[in-house]
């Protein structure tokens, strides 16, 4: 077979491959399946593509009405069951559906729905984890309400930067609820002050019989209810500022003094 | 001398492709190895671009251009094909979506066997053939009888170089079936 012979041929067969690109665009150039939702669309690309521009939102929105996600279906149909994933669309800073969206398959490899940005939140819900994540229901987060960012960024939910035994270590006399300690789920600060066997007026008793002025910021020296390693710290506390101060027990007196007239008052 | 051409010629050039495979594999598992896979996605765009500055050896050959030594342009568009097949095979993966690039990948492998042929093959075969007939001669025999001990090797070589004219045409189905898969991207994309 002549060079020329071959050249036609494959000439032939690329017009008709070119050809079948054009009217059969589906099967020659799409990027996969389309979602099953969108699966009547798969003859028909430019129901959400516009030519050298792309997936408008303005194309989504035009069945989707934002409004109406997760409440309505498109087709006008109240939704029983609010999904809490759906209903932050209304939230949005704004309509980038294609930012997280995408129907092709293998597309979707690249535009993954997990790679949701919290920062299109408009900022207040941004900062409600709970309107949109479930707690897990564990013991420990059976016992928390809000406030999430404490331990968890938004990018992920692990790994979590909080270790509690950094602070304090849990025993057997301190098996309580968080909200003893932690103020109106404030976890970023706490109070000893919470439960009636650590009454003010009784602790300040205590470390001031010691000779303890510096006695506000308890796990300092409280690490666990081990009082012998409260002890220890303290006294190792006291050793550096005393060298590095050159004998601090009068200042932490007078330091304090204000405190304890305060505290009282707390008291009262 | 009497190896055979299959194992002297052949053999050389199935390594050559059997590496640019084996380097796609590795390529492709590293990337997915450290979650790197959205990489294989923009890569089409450099071995394009490879692929297309191979072509200034077709220029030249071509007297399109007459700068450059041949000599040099040739080793350039066989080691830019090499690497770019390599990119685009990467760019392509093993997810079989769409028709249209798929035949666009097989035009582009055709096309590197077909210059690889090219490579290791003819030339080489050519000598080689040359080499065995004068050997031949040498030791006496007759005109007949060396076509007969050559006949497996001339076959070869025959066929080696109608496979060598394939080479053109499937560069110019790569060609169109590339610029239609690049086409349709371009007017598809979400460029907003």
């Amino acid at each position: 077979m002549k060079n020329k012979t071959i050249t036609y041929i494959v000439l032939l067969n690329l017009t008709v491959l070119v050809l079948l690109a054009i009217f059969i665009p589906h099967l020659m150039i799409s990027p996969g399946k389309l979602i099953d939702a969108h699966i009547d669309l798969t003859t028909d690309c430019f129901a959400c593509h516009t030519p050298f521009i792309g997936s408008t939102s303005e194309n989504c929105t035009e069945c989707h009405k934002v409004p109406e996600i997760g409440i309505k279906t498109t087709e006008g149909l109240a939704i029983d069951k609010e999904d809490k994933n759906v209903a932050f669309h209304q939230k949005l800073t704004e309509e980038d559906c294609v930012a997280c969206h995408s129907d092709h398959k293998g597309v979707q490899a690249f535009r993954p729905i997990g790679q949701f940005s919290h920062q299109l939140l408009e900022p207040d819900v941004e900062k409600q984890c709970d309107s949109c994540h479930l707690n897990p229901g564990d013991s420990l987060h059976q016992k928390i309400k809000g406030n999430c960012s404490s331990c968890h960024t938004q990018e992920n939910w692990t790994p979590a930067t909080f270790d509690h035994d950094k602070y304090f270590r849990f025993d057997r006399d301190h098996t309580t609820e968080c909200i003893t300690c932690h103020i109106s789920n404030d976890y970023s600060n706490y109070t000893c002050y919470g439960c009636h066997e650590h009454s003010r007026s009784k602790i300040r008793e205590e470390h001031v019989e010691e000779g303890i002025y510096d006695y506000e910021t308890c796990v300092e020296c409280h690490r666990s209810g081990d009082e012998d390693e409260a002890e220890s710290i303290w006294r190792t506390k006291r050793m550096k500022e005393g060298k590095s101060k050159g004998g601090t027990r009068g200042l932490y007196r007078r330091e304090h003094d204000d405190d304890d007239d305060h505290g009282e008052h707390d008291d009262d | 001398m009497e190896r055979s051409l299959i194992r002297k010629e052949v053999l050389p050039f199935l390594v050559m492709f059997g590496s640019l495979i084996l380097a796609t594999v590795i390529t492709d598992a590293l990337l997915h190895q450290f979650e790197l896979v959205w990489i294989g996605r923009w890569l089409g765009i450099p071995g394009t671009i490879l692929i297309l500055a191979s072509f200034l050896y077709s220029m030249r050959k071509r007297k399109v251009i007459s700068l450059g030594k041949p000599k040099t342009l040739l080793t350039l568009h066989e080691t830019l094909t090499w690497i770019g097949a390599l990119l685009i095979l990467v760019h392509a993966g093993i997810h079989i979506y769409t028709i249209l690039p798929w035949l666009a990948l097989v035009a582009m492998l055709v096309n590197v066997i077909s210059g690889m042929t090219g490579k290791y093959l003819l030339d080489r075969s050519r000598r080689f053939l040359a080499e065995k007939r004068g050997a031949y001669s040498k030791q006496g025999l007759s005109d007949e009888a060396i076509e007969k001990k050559l006949f497996w090797d001339a076959t070869t070589f025959d066929l080696m170089k109608k496979w060598r004219a394939v080479h053109l045409p499937i560069t110019m189905a790569f060609a169109v079936l590339g610029i239609a898969h690049i086409f349709s991207i371009f007017f598809f994309w979400q460029w907003k």
